[in-house]
């Protein structure tokens, strides 16, 4: 039996599929915090993501920018085990090791729309659930768009 | 009390972390001087592979001859490059290594899937730069995440991204220099081309035809992105050919017709010769009455006015999935200016370039019942899905008797040699409503997993079959040809043969440990000379070969050549 949204957030609770080590053995993927990204009147993009303690999730694990271009990342690692984010951006992936009580920063450039996945990319880091998104919202330029009438959309 | 954070500073390009020596990752400048006047003549440059087909003319055929029939038996692999893919990436299941690896002056350009180009050392394989274009892991893809080259001249190298982006790089660093999106990924568009650069443009096609959109051809000037033109495939109401399509409604919208490979160049003509993509939706005619002009079409566009000057259309009203993408090979014949193309639909056409008229047509694969076409073109359909619900099985299945990888024609024996897919498929029309970005085929599909063969098929100009090496499975990578009079052709097993281009008979053989759904191509460094084959099974492996969806994936470039002694 499925739930609806309202129920969604106490089922994932009562379930135990929002922590470590309870239903499966980790946090499983897509069940993490939501969080908007800054933006700032000069157009620039930022936002913080924080590694919580024994949660191995991002926090925010899905990320949601407001259009494409560059956002500054400020990621901070309050767990007590290292971890690390290979992050997706333009030209090349970004990669930071993050010690226990680290904190460090990464640029990233992204088009939009669309969603990217990042990760902690060491051990199973990924698999417990330091696995997040970053999703960019908005439309292609118009000059990319095709030249016919407005369509139907799902 | 409260302590400091570790500062872990700022993150770093991945690629730092990839075993570089300090000032390695510069390329030298082999491709500063490369211009259209080099691309016209690229056959006076044996050594290199320039243009995605090798040549303007599309034939894939190479005149380095150290590698021949006589001493095929004794090369090995030189060196391997093994790409690796990590993290969740759009088509986890799907990505495959497609592309057409470019050489020019001893350095490799190479795209491999999910927006990764690299710059090689073409004789000792070290990585010298990489790009890594981020794409969208929600990116609508019909068929895998796949790339099909890059282009390179005048400094830079050229290539598309899945989320329809194209990139110039500088061919030295791998920066990037500009960047122009050319589709709309909302609405289902997506790119998986390489490039084709024709005087000052970069020419480029759209993907997207399970989808619904209405297909398109590009320019830019590649010093400066500027877009110069676009081309639809699909005209609007009122546009020549409009009248192929319902007067009513917005068929033509969703028309499909997209040029998701590239073309070729006649300079003296000035027309590229481009194939078109299916109608949308693909197996649901009704919906689109007419011919549908110009999807399935061999189209010839001037390449200054980017207008089409003539088209010749292979299967009207297409609802096989018979696209006509598959490359257009310029030859001369008797004093005519002709090309040859191995449509989809099981036929071989040969056209006279300068004007489209018919030449000869032939079919190339034993199993056609899809409906026929007669010598002088006229075309009868038998069985296709045309009542709601009713299954129908047809020959040859929707990734047709050739899927897109490529045939080789060779100048030396007058042999055009082609990949053969011998595969039916069912189809159960199920008609929807249009939605943007949701797949638009109007059917369900299987495509058979029993009952299947391949061969690699010589044919001269005429249509007359010369040779056949049979295969248990169909054939589903491209041909390269030499004038060592060898073919080389890949295997969905894995196996990289060299035949005999005179006899078809199979002169060497090599297990690459992955399937072959790549274009291979070949080079000369210090005077060895280099056959190059992408090797990783995927794409759209449901469409040309299910039986082997249970296949290891593999994405390892394997570059092989005769001892150095």
């Amino acid at each position: 039996m499925t739930s609806t949204a309202s129920e969604r957030s106490d089922l994932l609770s009562k379930l135990g599929l929002d922590v470590q080590n309870k239903a499966a053995l980790g946090k499983v993927l897509g069940t993490g915090n939501i969080g908007q990204a800054k933006e700032s009147s000069d157009g620039r993009m930022s936002a913080t993501i924080r590694i919580n303690p024994d949660e191995l999730c991002f926090d925010p694990q899905i990320l949601v920018m407001p259009h494409g271009g560059d956002i500054e990342l400020e990621l901070i690692n309050d767990d007590l085990n290292t971890h690390c984010a290979l992050l997706p951006s333009n030209g090349d992936r970004k990669f930071i090791w993050l010690v226990n009580h680290s904190r460090g920063r990464a640029t990233l450039n992204l088009d939009g729309p669309g969603y990217y996945w990042y990760s902690s990319p060491t051990g199973n880091d990924e698999g417990r659930g330091l696995t997040g998104v970053i999703v960019v919202l908005g439309d292609v330029p118009p000059e990319a768009r095709l030249d016919r009438p407005n369509q139907p959309r799902p | 009390m409260t302590v400091e954070y570790v500062d872990a500073g700022e993150a770093i390009n991945q690629g730092e972390l990839s075993g570089k020596t300090a000032g390695g990752e510069i390329a030298p400048p082999v491709v500063e001087n490369l211009t259209y006047e080099r691309l016209l003549d690229a056959r006076s440059e044996p050594h290199n592979w320039m243009t995605y087909y090798g040549a303007y003319d599309g034939q894939r055929f190479s005149p380095l001859d150290q590698i021949n029939t006589e001493n095929v038996k004794r090369i090995g692999p030189a060196w391997i490059f093994q790409a690796g893919t990590s993290g969740i990436i759009a088509g986890t299941s799907t990505y495959s290594f497609e592309a057409a690896p470019i050489i020019v002056d001893g350095i490799m350009f190479l795209s491999g899937w999910d927006g990764w180009v690299w710059a090689l050392d073409a004789k000792t394989g070290v990585e010298i730069w990489r790009y890594k274009h981020a794409i969208p892991f929600d990116v609508s893809l019909c068929c895998g995440n796949v790339n099909r080259g890059v282009a390179v001249a005048k400094g830079k190298v050229f290539f598309v991204t899945a989320n329809a982006h194209l990139l110039a790089l500088d061919a030295t660093s791998g920066q990037r220099v500009w960047d122009r999106t050319y589709g709309d990924v909302r609405a289902g568009e997506s790119a998986t081309v390489a490039p084709l650069v024709v005087k000052n443009m970069v020419i480029v096609g759209s993907s997207g035809g399970e989808f619904g959109v209405r297909g398109h051809l590009d320019a830019f000037d590649i010093d400066t992105g500027e877009h110069i033109w676009r081309c639809y495939m699909v005209p609007k109401p009122g546009e020549p050919g409009s009248e192929t399509w319902p007067a009513d409604g917005e068929a033509w919208a969703r028309g499909g017709g997209n040029c998701w490979l590239t073309g070729t160049f006649d300079p003296e003509t000035n027309l590229l010769y481009v194939g078109t993509g299916n109608p949308a939706p693909d197996f649901d005619g009704e919906v689109r009455e007419g011919d549908n002009l110009y999807t399935d079409s061999i189209v010839a566009v001037d390449a200054d006015a980017g207008q089409i000057r003539w088209h010749y259309q292979c299967t009207p009203h297409d609802v096989w999935d018979y696209d006509s993408i598959a490359e257009c090979i310029l030859f001369e014949s008797d004093g005519r200016k002709l090309l040859g193309h191995f449509d989809k639909n099981g036929y071989f056409f040969v056209l006279d370039r300068t004007d489209g008229s018919l030449v000869q047509i032939t079919p190339f694969v034993d199993r056609i019942d899809w409906g026929n076409i007669t010598r002088d073109g006229k075309v009868t359909r038998s069985r296709y899905p045309e009542k709601e619900g009713e299954p129908v099985h047809f020959y040859p299945g929707p990734a047709g008797s050739k899927e897109w990888t490529h045939a080789a024609y060779s100048p030396r024996t007058g042999l055009f040699y082609v990949p053969v897919q011998d595969v039916g498929a069912t189809a159960t029309r199920r008609r929807r409503e249009f939605k943007e970005s949701i797949p638009y085929w109007g059917a369900g599909v299987q495509v058979d997993i029993e009952d299947m063969r391949g061969s690699i098929s010589a044919f001269d100009a005429n249509g007359e079959e010369k040779w056949r090496w049979r295969n248990e499975l169909p054939m589903c990578a491209s041909v390269l040809a030499t004038a060592g009079d060898l073919v080389f052709a890949g295997e969905p097993s894995g196996e990289f043969n060299a035949l005999d281009a005179r006899t078809g008979e199979l002169l060497w053989q090599f297990q690459c440990g992955s399937g072959h759904h790549s274009s291979p191509t070949t080079y000369m460094v210090d005077g060895r000379q280099y056959i190059a084959v992408p090797v990783g099974w995927g794409g759209w492996a449901e469409g040309f070969l299910p039986g082997m969806l249970g296949a290891g994936h593999g994405s390892a470039l394997i570059v092989f050549a005769l001892p150095e002694q």
